[in-house]
Formats: C-alpha cells, structure tokens, sequence
C-alpha cells in the first residue's frame, strides 16, 4: 500500500456555544447583558485531534455517544467550520452523513439520484457514468420512473445506499452507513465494503465492532474530545470495550 | 477549489439547475390546472383591482392604457415580494440538507430567486400580449426592459442575501417584512398615478420616486407602455439626486451578499 497521504487533520479543535433555557427570548437577552450573565455554556467537543489517513485506507473511527465522533466527521466534510486547526484534503471527499438526505418524495428514484449527485458536486456527465451502476446495485431498474413516495422503506434504503457507496470520490466519508435492507442485501453490501479494503479510502464511524473487524484496515478511538488510540481494528476495539467495563 | 464560491463553476450551475429544476417541478405539483396558475394568478389580481381601482374609484383615466399600466407595475411588484420572501426562507426550509451535506449555500437563495424569475417571465408574456391588444405600440425603448428587469433582480437577490441569512438566527425578521411588503404596496405608485402624490406634494412624489422599486417600475412603464409615465429621470431635477436609487441597489447587492458569505460558514451550526 502506498503511503500517500489522502486527509490530514491538524489539531482540530470545536466548540459549540449552547444556549441556556434562560436566555431565550428578548427580555432576558437583554437583562442577561446587563447582569454580565452568559446566556450560553461552552461546550468543547474536541480538543486537538491530529491524524493522517492515507490513500486506499479503510479507518474507522469509534467511540461513545456524544465523543465527539460525528462532530469531527462534520469537520473533515466541511459541513463545520473548526475553532482552531485546519484539514488539508487531498482529491475529491464525498461525504454522508446521513442516508437519503435531500430525497424528494415527490420526485421519481431518477430525479432523485440526479439530484442526490449535485448536491454532492458531480457533473450530469459523472451522474451518467455512475446512474447504471447505482440502479443495478439497488436492483431498482424498474421503480427508478416511480415517485419515491411509493417507494417501500426498504427500496428507499436501498437507493440511498447504493448512491453512497457508488459515489465516486477519492475520499468516501460515511457515518453509521452500514448494510441495510433485507438478509440478501445486507450479505451483499458487506461483500462489496470487503472488496474495497486497499482500493478506496473509507473513513466510517460506527458502533459496530464486528465491522470494524472485518472491513477496517486501522481504526482510531475518541473519547472526551481526544485521540484515545489508533491503530490495528482488533486491538482498538479491544480498547473500546474496556470503556464499558468500569 | 476552496476560494471563491463562483457562480461560473460549473458544478455550482449543474445545482443550481437541478434546484431550479425541482423546484418547478413540484410548485404546482397535484393541482389540476398546473402550470396555468403561473399565468392565471397575476390575471385574476389585476382583475380584482382594475374592477376597483378603474371602474368604482376612477383613478387613473387621463393615462393611455392605463389597465396595461397597471398590470406591468403589479407583475414586478409581485416578483420582488416573491423572490424576496421565498429568499429569506431558502436556508431556513433546507436546514436538514444544511447540516447534513457540504455545498455553497448561496445556490439555495439564488435558486429560489430564479424560480421567481422565470414564473415572473411568464408573467412578463402575459402583459406584453395585453399590450399589444391594447394597442400599445412597440418602440425602441422596449430594448431597455432587460436592463430594468437585471436591476430588479439585482435589488431582489440583495434583499434575499441578507434576509436569508438574518432569518438563521433572527425567525422575525419574515414577519416583519410581511408587514414591511404591505405598507411598501402603498407606498410605491403601483394602484395609483405618481401624479396623484405630485399635485398635492412635488416633494413627497420626489422622494417616492427616489425608492429603486419605484423608478423600476415607472421606468418599465415609461419603456414598454406610454411615455408620459413620470420617471425619477423627468421628475427628479438634481442629477446626482437622480442616481439614488441605482446607488441604492448596487449597494444593497454588494453589502448583502459581503455579509451572506461572512454568515454562511455558519449555517450548518446554527440553522
């Protein structure tokens, strides 16, 4: 496996300013300037993270509710702006952090993938190179002229995934994005994240450690803001266990 | 490819056009006239208001074709109150997409303001057809329309800008321009003759005239439908006076759209 660098991370910090129940509404905004009361807490989400993902690396990164896991996702996206630091990507980062987000019910499974891929900031000409793979990966030829309102939750799933993970970006960021639908669908979307180990560069957050197992090819641990560890899936899920233990 | 966001980026069109695209195609989605309300909307007001503005208040019968007149001002009126409002909602009704995906967020007031466009062009057919009929007859000043309508949509996507993103933290602000539109209505010669405000006061008809909406719409009416609709250009004496309302435009544009960018890195926390 080459060593070139694909994301770089430098000392991320995030800070969310969350407003208190008292401040909301004019009179005590007002009133709270005067007293010098804060009408907010400072949360630190992250405190310093530094790491390098490099091409054709699988990283998954676990941790426990509200690590900071998603927050630094958003970071690498862009979708978040960092209080300090900076992330240098190298090559086109196609981010999901969410399945489905920016479906249209009203529109047809087409439209919608069309859609789906602007949003993303694929040309119509990428689209069309990525459509016949995307439908034949959701088995949906032909519900794709349908509106996405009849849809069942399991060919929307379906749909949404397949545009995920046939996305081609040099980068894929996914959050929780798993195999979903029925046991057939589900056996063939692990098959298919097996054969990306060295070919495509993941970065997946997750709960799931028999993922991390089987599809990560180095994983790193969040806890409170912080890097807790990095490196070899089995050991750092062995170290994401040992949180629960105490 | 992390400068500027840039309108010329191809990417950032291909967007653009799916948005626009989306947004036409659900806008009178399980109506069963469809997109004849696009055209049948702008008729039925002006209908409504030649009944009682022409026939029962009798206002405005010393200007030729004066129901034309009327409905020109009322179609760039009814732009403006639309790309504006559906602006200043742009980023607040996509906030999920906001938090979820990364991609300039200036595309969702642009497009919102470019669906009003092109409703506003169909609108636009609808009152050339009416003046024809009236027998309004074409000259050369006629050319000059786009140029009013570009600053039209210049003044529009300005107010956008900057509404959309105060509307992120500040939800009032949609309803204080409701309330802002409704007293604008009267405010600008629209239903009325400018000349009506002049025989009282010349002054206060200056200083009507001096608003960018105003000398848009008297200046499309001037164009397109009889020159003796007064003008800021004829009423106004002062020449630099005069320029108010292009200055005020290309400043509103410039400011709004300066603050959008500085706001928009934030729109996924806060929205």
């Amino acid at each position: 496996m080459s060593k070139e660098v694909a994301l770089r991370a430098n000392d991320l910090h995030k800070r969310f300013l969350l407003p208190k129940d008292k401040a909301a509404g004019l009179k005590m905004a007002i009133l709270n300037r005067f007293k010098g009361i804060k009408g907010y807490t400072e949360q630190k989400v992250l405190k310093g993270i530094s790491f390098e993902v490099y091409k054709g690396e699988f990283l998954g990164i676990i941790g426990r509710n509200g690590s900071g896991k998603s927050t630094l996702l958003k970071l690498l996206a862009g979708i978040y702006v960092p209080e300090k630091g900076s992330v240098e990507v190298n090559g086109t980062l196609v981010s999901f952090i969410e399945l489905g987000v920016g479906f249209n019910p009203e529109l047809t499974g087409r439209e919608n993938v069309y859609l789906s891929g602007a949003l993303l900031g694929f040309s119509n000409e990428e689209m069309e190179e990525m459509y016949e793979d995307i439908v034949d990966f959701a088995e949906l030829e032909p519900f794709m002229a349908q509106k996405l309102k009849n849809y069942s939750s399991g060919m929307y799933v379906r749909l949404a995934f397949s545009i995920a993970i046939r996305a081609k970006g040099d980068i894929l960021i996914l959050d929780e994005v798993l195999a979903v639908g029925d046991a057939a669908f589900q056996e063939k979307c692990n098959q298919y994240f097996k054969s990306l180990k060295g070919s495509q560069t993941v970065i997946l957050v997750t709960h799931n450690m028999a993922a991390v197992r089987n599809f990560c090819t180095r994983a790193m641990l969040i806890d409170g803001g912080e890097i807790a560890g990095i490196g070899k899936p089995e050991k750092i899920a062995e170290e994401y266990l040992e949180l629960f233990k105490n | 490819m992390k400068k500027l966001p840039n309108i010329f980026y191809r990417k950032n069109r291909i967007l653009l056009k799916e948005l626009v695209r989306t947004d036409f195609k659900l806008r009178y989605q399980g109506s069963t006239l469809g997109y004849l309300w696009a055209v049948l909307k702008p008729m039925m007001m002006f209908a409504v208001l030649y009944v009682v503005f022409v026939n029962f208040l009798r206002i405005g019968g010393d200007i030729p074709h004066f129901a034309v007149y009327l409905l020109a001002g009322i179609v760039f009126w009814n732009f403006f109150v639309e790309s504006t409002s559906q602006g200043m909602q742009a980023i607040v009704i996509r906030g999920d997409l906001l938090r979820k995906v990364n991609f300039p967020k200036y595309i969702l007031v642009v497009s919102s303001t470019v669906s009003a466009l092109i409703n506003f062009a169909i609108n636009l057919g609808v009152v050339i057809i009416f003046a024809l009929l009236n027998g309004v007859v074409p000259t050369w000043t006629w050319l000059l329309v786009p140029l009013l309508i570009l600053e039209m949509y210049a003044l529009s996507l300005g107010l956008a800008f900057l509404f959309g993103a105060i509307n992120v933290k500040f939800r009032d602000i949609s309803s204080i321009w409701d309330v802002l539109v409704q007293a604008m209505f009267y405010a600008v010669p629209i239903i009325y003759p400018i000349t009506m405000v002049a025989e009282m006061s010349g002054t206060v008809a200056k200083i009507l005239l001096l608003n960018p909406i105003a000398q848009i719409i008297q200046d499309v009416r001037y164009c397109l439908i009889t020159h003796e609709a007064v003008t800021v250009w004829s009423f106004v004496g002062n020449s630099f006076v005069r320029l108010i309302p292009i200055i005020l435009v290309v400043t509103i544009l410039m400011l709004a759209s300066m603050y959008f960018r500085k706001k928009s890195k934030y729109f996924a926390e806060e929205v």
